[in-house]
């Protein structure tokens, strides 16, 4: 029995070591086993963030949790390698993928952020922007942020089409930027997709300062006009002359315009409401999770622990400085044409950055700052849901030079 | 002339791009605020010749035409008011059991409705 046992001793230690070696905690002493470590770490203050201080919570919680997920040694739901060189590597793909290899299918071909867009389109009132087209002019100007620091990622080292992935930040909309990200350069998809969800939840931190620096406590006062009814065949016809126009003008920017107006139209039509509920609800949030899950997987050690992420972050904010400021000054500027009374308080450009409607929000505490019985929000979503439509049209420009 | 890749680029085109696509970005804005006013002034006359005949059959306020401050107001006064109206209740809830014989009054198979036999 003795002998029997001992004869077996090497098979046992052979076993257990082979076992150990297939364990996640084995995966956390190779090489990159620190940056999986730390990885996690980061997983974890962003799941602090989203559920502590609800900084975007429903993204930034699922794209934590998909961060977790991918550097957990071992667990193999995602592999870089299938999607190597931007391309979906078909031949090895269903023998060697994981889970999140399959979820990641809907960003590599630019699914989700379209499906994001028709959710957006039914939750999104243009009716401001109807009332006051010149809001389409704010919404423009806050895209300077998107080609500045397009030229300052190209100083800093980084490639052209990874300069126009990370200018996008600035255009402060997560579908457009993982949308054309997705598109140039899928290897920084991590680092851009948390940048501008991170810095969409700060836009009330980010741009306030700039807002008071940028604008005289008199402007700041300025009451704008009422704005005029608009009226249902108009709230019609708006989606469809918008997503034809901008289709044949910009073919590239066609599917994220193309859903954002479909949506809007399934909402202002009212013979859809059905339609109109799904996608603003269970079409939205179904979205949401594979969308965040499958971003935050992209975030492996070895594409998000080095100093280009670094310089993402940096230049991200830089982005959203410029594209607040270009919108604030654009507005200053409108205002010397416009008649007394009939005047725009510079504040409203601001958002134009998207990030819908948190930047109109901040406009209209800024406004109520200087004089509590200013109402902005209504004006100030003109130029928000303006901006919204400039950073698709900047995206399709992009895409259509660099793509 | 040989058309370089986006990888080849130099500080040149990268200025070029940025520039052009600037200009393209105001370029679709603008047309579309253009688009928009002429929509407005339409829409506006269209609003402004029916006004008269609304006014005359005496539906003054269109369905979906009514002003977003106005609705608020409307609702805000509603509220206010029905708050006011409403009496105060001890908000005390009480089950109380009571027994019941039976009664044909309260069966439900007598109580069914018949229906009616045509023939």
């Amino acid at each position: 029995m003795w002998n029997l046992l001992t004869a077996g001793s090497d098979f046992v230690s052979d076993s257990l070591l082979k076992f150990a070696e297939s364990t996640g905690v084995a995966g956390f002493f190779t090489q990159m086993g620190w940056g999986s470590l730390a990885m996690i770490g980061v997983a974890f203050f962003l799941m602090y963030l989203a559920i502590r201080h609800k900084f975007e919570p429903l993204l930034l919680f699922t794209i934590a949790f998909g961060m977790l997920l991918t550097n957990l040694p071992g667990a193999n739901l995602y592999h870089t390698e299938l999607f190597a060189g931007g391309h979906v590597h078909w031949d090895i793909f269903v023998a060697n993928a994981g889970l999140l290899d399959y979820l990641y299918l809907g960003v590599k071909l630019g699914i989700y952020p379209c499906l994001i867009f028709v959710g957006v389109g039914a939750m999104t009132d243009f009716g401001p922007l109807i009332a006051n087209p010149k809001s389409f002019l704010l919404g423009a100007a806050a895209q300077i942020g998107i080609f500045a620091t397009f030229l300052g990622a190209y100083a800093l080292g980084f490639t052209p089409t990874q300069a126009g992935s990370i200018g996008i930040i600035g255009g402060a909309d997560g579908p457009t930027a993982i949308y054309l990200t997705s598109m140039l350069s899928p290897e920084l998809l991590g680092p851009i997709a948390v940048a501008a969800y991170s810095y969409m939840a700060l836009v009330p931190v980010i741009q306030p300062p700039i807002m008071r620096l940028l604008t005289t406590k008199k402007e700041r006062k300025i009451k704008m006009q009422t704005l005029r009814p608009v009226s249902k065949l108009e709230r019609i016809l708006f989606p469809l002359v918008i997503a034809v126009i901008i289709s044949l003008l910009l073919p590239s920017a066609a599917p994220l315009i193309g859903c954002l107006m479909l949506g809007n139209l399934m909402k202002e039509c009212g013979v859809v409401d059905r339609l109109s509920k799904t996608v603003q609800n269970e079409l939205m949030n179904i979205v949401v999770i594979f969308l965040g899950l499958t971003v935050g997987a992209t975030a492996t050690a070895e594409a998000f622990l080095n100093f280009k992420t670094l310089g993402i972050l940096v230049l991200g904010v830089v982005a959203f400085c410029m594209g607040t400021a270009g919108g604030l000054l654009l507005a200053k500027l409108m205002n010397c044409f416009c008649k007394e009374g009939n005047k725009i308080n510079p504040l409203i450009g601001s958002a134009g950055v998207s990030a819908v409607p948190m930047a109109a929000r901040v406009s209209q505490t800024e406004g109520q700052k200087a004089d509590p019985s200013n109402y902005l929000l209504m004006h100030a979503m003109g130029p928000n849901v303006a901006g919204v439509v400039g950073s698709a049209v900047a995206a399709g420009i992009l895409l259509s030079f660099l793509g | 002339m040989k058309m370089l890749i986006a990888t080849d680029w130099g500080w040149s085109e990268m200025l070029w791009v940025a520039l052009i696509s600037i200009c393209l970005v105001f370029f679709v804005l603008v047309l579309l605020v253009g688009v928009m006013k002429l929509f407005g002034c339409v829409f506006t006359a269209r609003q402004a010749a029916g006004r008269p005949a609304a006014a005359a059959t005496g539906r003054v306020v269109v369905q979906g035409q009514l002003h977003e401050e106005e609705i608020a107001a409307i609702a805000t006064a509603l509220n206010i008011y029905c708050s006011a109206m409403h009496d105060r209740e001890s908000e005390v809830l009480t089950i109380l059991s009571i027994k019941r014989a039976y009664s044909p009054w309260n069966s439900k198979i007598h109580g069914l409705t018949q229906m009616p036999d045509r023939k």
